[in-house]
């Protein structure tokens, strides 16, 4: 399934009911704004490249002194951002303030405020009902002027959010047309905002997806310290437990309630306290189903909806039972970071590291993206990377993504997208470790000797005359830099 | 060193009605004795789907060339005779059938050889000649005929002449054998699914397949098709042996000098040396350079200097120059020592993962509705032509690095899919998952899990997987019921364990 992001942005009457008897709505249009940005697009087919430069128009809406709120997407790699208000020539520069690529959200603030200040800041209400009429108002294709169109509450559900490729929360599928440029601009129900509007379908039509106000509040409530933290994972996979014999062997009664511990992932939140094989009674004090849902504000939802609330440090009740023994213990809720290697990265420079021809790269998501890996070994780490605990080894996986020909690199191809197991015995674990054990090689060895995971061959050079090659090979094929290893 | 190619079956674009000018030869009258050697090859064949092994394929036929050896004995190719359920011998003319049946079948060097079903009546078979051998060993040169049989029944030749010769795999299993390469302009013509070939009237090898564009034909070489015929000789087939090591090339210079060997060495790096084969037991190991065999120097791209055919690929060595048995001697450079191994060599066991099902059926067990069966390339092509990216990766590495995976099997069974039923309820989403334990029994092989299933837990079945959720059970009464509702909806055969159709039966 292929979900297409379009700027989208919706035009709203809105206000929290003391400010809005004062204004008009002209003057509240003045409040959502039109979003110019150049971005800068990595390349990471030849890392060194500063990229591609591209332009791209957004939407955003005042919800603060100086807080322009728009998605996470319009404003990725931002090299200039301008925002322009309706029915004004002046274009305001402004910067990210916070940025949440996992749940598409970010917030601006420009330069000067002054012009701003006599607008109004829109007020979040809840997730409205379904079959409610709603607008979608911003700044989309067809034309240069603030645009408002109508629908109403298609759907509530818990979707996959299209910006990071990895991340799912709550979305709001409404009927009214989005299209690209709507991106970031507020939904209103009535006056209110009840959302972001943020992509759209092209497989379906008359479907748009707006972010609701509770993943809008969550992110908001996570950045009043400062600093974005993204969201905390329970680190635990789940197995419905429907299974009459598999209840009688883990000693259920054929209708209490529960559902199996499937997988822990290493260093979460549940490691160290549940185990595959465990069944997972009650979490946050909601019992839990033979399914894995929970009730939650009268919903049916999946327990991972609990962390989806939380925030880093929290901590949890959970009941759950072994071998036939309840327990109960807390869970203190964290991020994953090494999970990021699913999603897509922004705002970051490719890493990389050159040697003698050769270029190593730590493979993530954009990689992967940009390159076509298809050495089952290299997809089996990628995909098993936290599952089976690779990531504690491995902080990197370091792919060698390139090979230049000269020389010194004639036979080397053929080790090309495989995984960098050691060099001379030393087993490689980030690209920064690579790029000192190459770095600092002693005189006294007179190879360079690289094994690859699954390759039963080393490939070898001699390692004096590899280094002399290096300069001479980085400029014949223009490659400025021979490292970027990261802040 | 994969090669595209055609089977010689496929219609070859003709202009029409173009003037048959066969080059005279020579030796007209011994081609035409070699004419009454020739037989009709028409065979049935239908294997089991490998995604549904309890299913057969839709039947498929093809037709071919064989070549009277000797009486009752028609030498064809193993292609085929592959999966075959129905063969039938006939008569260039098309006037006689005799039913046959596969009597030797070596899938390897894609050779086969073929008798009546009833070898005590008389048939066509008696009126023809056989053919003699041509001498193997010799230098390869000179003209050859190809053999086609029109509809007519009239004998169709086209002239050629050998070109090189090369170590190829002609069956598509991946076994590597020295293959002349014929430059011929061919047609096509009725049964043109394996040609003879001969030279002076005699038999020198069997075309597997022409490419088109350049007018090259592989044809089986007569040291091949000699010893296949020597080794059926003792009616216990022995196969042709292997070394069992993956070798790589050393012409890398910087490696050269990592190895520390001298520029008049050559040499191959052994990367894998497979359990228990000739190379195991002989004590190579991974990381030693090959040298030489039996006193021929191997050069650093693995090649030898033959005395006829120049420089072929050393597996010719093994494969070609050597019986199973039989005995060699390997110089290999081992951390700057020359050592000499013996090694005895034998022919190499099944693979982890079998690459195709031309000499066994599929095998799985159903119980209870979960369907288990034995990896194998075939199961994994099931994915359709993606299949290289679409199978699930735990499978695809298991095909890829077979080596990770062999030392806890002898065959990886797949939890493969799941059949609704009362006892799987709730594990609908579970397939293709490597199985490592049932009731506490390892799983080497798909008969260990049947075994297994005698020694049930309490009331149920305990069954290990390698990845989440790593553990299922299964209820015994409950899976006995559903067996026996599985066949009463039609499947009629719960299990099937590998039958090695060997080339000995």
């Amino acid at each position: 399934m292929k979900a297409f992001v379009f700027f989208f942005f919706h035009a709203a009457l809105i206000i929290s009911a003391s400010a809005q008897e004062n204004f008009t709505q002209a003057e509240r249009y003045q409040s959502i704004v039109r979003i110019e940005v150049v971005s800068q697009t990595p390349d990471y087919q030849n890392p060194w490249n500063p990229g591609r430069f591209s332009s791209g128009i957004g939407s955003g809406f005042l919800i603060g002194d100086n807080q322009f709120l728009t998605n996470a997407h319009v404003v990725s790699n931002a090299r200039r951002i301008l925002i322009t208000q309706p029915g004004s020539s002046r274009k305001h520069p402004a910067r990210v303030v916070h940025i949440a690529h996992d749940c598409d959200l970010a917030l601006l603030e420009v330069d000067d405020f002054s012009p701003f200040e006599n607008y109004i800041h829109f007020k979040l209400d809840g997730v409205p009902p379904l079959e409610s009429t709603v607008s979608a108002i911003g700044y989309p294709v067809g034309g240069d002027r603030i645009s408002v169109t109508r629908g109403v509450v298609s759907r509530i559900d818990f979707r996959p959010y299209s910006h990071s490729r990895a991340d799912s929360h709550l979305v709001i599928q409404i009927d009214a047309a989005i299209n690209p440029g709507n991106s970031g601009g507020p939904v209103f129900l009535g006056e209110n905002v009840v959302g972001v509007a943020f992509q759209g379908l092209r497989s379906a039509d008359n479907t748009g997806y707006m972010i609701p106000t509770p993943v809008i509040k969550r992110f908001l409530k996570d950045i009043e310290d400062g600093k974005y933290d993204q969201y905390v994972e329970l680190g635990a996979s789940i197995f419905p437990l429907y299974n009459p014999a598999m209840r009688k062997a883990l000693r259920l009664d054929q209708n209490s309630s529960g559902v199996l511990v499937s997988s822990v992932t290493p260093e979460s939140a549940t490691d160290g306290v549940l185990e595959p094989g465990d069944v997972l009674l009650s979490i946050d004090s909601h019992p839990i189903d033979q399914g894995g849902k929970i009730n939650l504000d009268g919903e049916r939802l999946e327990l991972y909806e609990i962390a989806e609330r939380k925030f880093a440090g929290d901590q949890i009740p959970i009941t759950f039972l072994r071998e036939g023994k309840s327990h109960q213990k807390n869970i203190t809720l964290t991020t994953i970071p090494a999970s990021r290697l699913y999603a897509i990265t922004y705002g970051k420079r490719p890493r990389y590291y050159y040697h003698a021809g050769l270029v190593f790269q730590p493979l993530d998501l954009n990689l992967y993206a940009a390159k076509r890996f298809n050495s089952p070994r290299v997809r089996k780490i990628y995909q098993h990377y936290m599952d089976d605990g690779i990531f504690k080894e491995r902080k990197d996986i370091i792919v060698l993504t390139q090979v230049f020909d000269d020389q010194i690199t004639l036979h080397a191809s053929k080790f090309k997208g495989a995984v960098l197991d050691s060099i001379n015995g030393t087993r490689v674990s980030s690209l920064k470790q690579l790029s000192e054990v190459i770095d600092q090689s002693p005189e006294s060895e007179e190879f360079l000797t690289f094994e690859f995971n699954g390759v039963h061959q080393p490939l070898v050079l001699p390692r004096e005359k590899a280094k002399k090659a290096s300069a001479q090979i980085m400029q014949t094929y223009g490659i400025s830099k021979d490292r970027y290893l990261g802040n | 060193m994969k090669r595209l190619f055609f089977l010689i079956s496929f219609p070859l674009v003709f202009l029409a009605s173009c003037e048959k000018q066969i080059p005279k030869s020579n030796t007209q009258q011994e081609d035409s004795l070699a004419a009454q050697s020739l037989v009709r090859v028409n065979a049935t064949s239908q294997g089991y789907l490998p995604t549904r092994p309890w299913e057969k394929e839709p039947p498929s036929s093809r037709r071919g060339l064989g070549i009277l050896l000797g009486k009752n004995r028609i030498l064809t190719t193993a292609d085929i005779a592959a999966k075959a359920t129905f063969i039938s011998l006939e008569s260039a003319n098309e006037e006689k059938t005799v039913p046959a049946k596969t009597v030797f079948v070596d899938y390897e060097c894609n050779l086969a050889i073929l008798e009546p079903t009833n070898t005590e009546e008389p048939s066509f078979l008696d009126e023809l000649v056989p053919i003699q051998l041509q001498k193997s060993g010799v230098k390869p040169r000179g003209p050859v005929t190809i053999w086609q049989i029109e509809s007519s029944g009239l004998p169709l030749k086209t002239e050629g002449s050998i070109q090189s010769t090369d170590i190829i795999s002609t069956s598509g299993t991946g076994h590597y054998f020295l293959t002349y390469r014929v430059k011929a302009s061919m047609q096509s013509a009725s049964s043109s699914y394996t040609l003879p070939v001969t030279q002076e009237g005699k038999l020198l090898g069997i075309l597997t397949s022409y490419y088109n564009d350049d007018q090259i034909c592989d044809v089986i070489a007569p040291e091949v098709i000699q010893q296949f015929i020597a080794d059926t000789e003792d009616a216990v087939y022995d196969g042709f042996p292997s070394l069992g090591i993956s070798a790589a090339t050393t012409e890398d210079p910087h490696f050269r000098s990592w190895l520390n060997l001298a520029p008049e060495q050559g040499g191959i790096y052994i990367t894998r040396v497979v359990e228990d084969s000739s190379a195991g037991k002989a004590g190579l190991k991974k990381g030693d350079v090959i040298l030489s065999i039996d006193g021929n120097q191997i050069d650093r791209k693995g090649y030898y200097q033959h005395p006829h055919y120049h420089r072929i690929y050393w597996t010719h060595l093994i494969r070609g120059e050597k019986s199973s048995g039989d005995q060699i001697q390997i110089t290999i450079k081992r951390n700057d020592q020359i050592i000499k191994k013996q090694a005895i060599l034998a022919r190499s066991k099944k693979p982890l993962i079998q690459k195709d099902f031309f000499a066994s059926d599929p095998s799985y067990l159903i119980h209870g509705g979960l369907i288990f069966t034995e990896l194998s390339k075939p199961y994994l092509q099931g994915f359709g032509k993606d299949w290289e990216s679409r199978a699930p990766i735990t499978l695809l590495d298991a095909l890829a690095n077979p080596e990770d995976y062999e030392t806890d099997r002898d065959r990886i069974i797949i939890l493969s899919q799941i059949i609704p039923t009362p006892a799987t309820v709730g594990y609908d989403r579970i397939s293709n998952q490597i199985v490592t334990q049932v009731n506490d029994i390892s799983i080497r092989h798909l008969s260990d899990l049947q075994a297994a299933l005698n020694e049930p837990k309490e009331s149920y079945h305990v069954i290990d997987i390698k990845e989440s959720p790593y553990r299922i059970f299964l209820d015994v009464q409950e899976s006995e019921k559903a067996n026996t509702e599985l066949i009463q909806r039609g499947l009629d055969q719960l299990s099937r364990f590998e039958t090695r159709q060997d080339e000995t039966k």
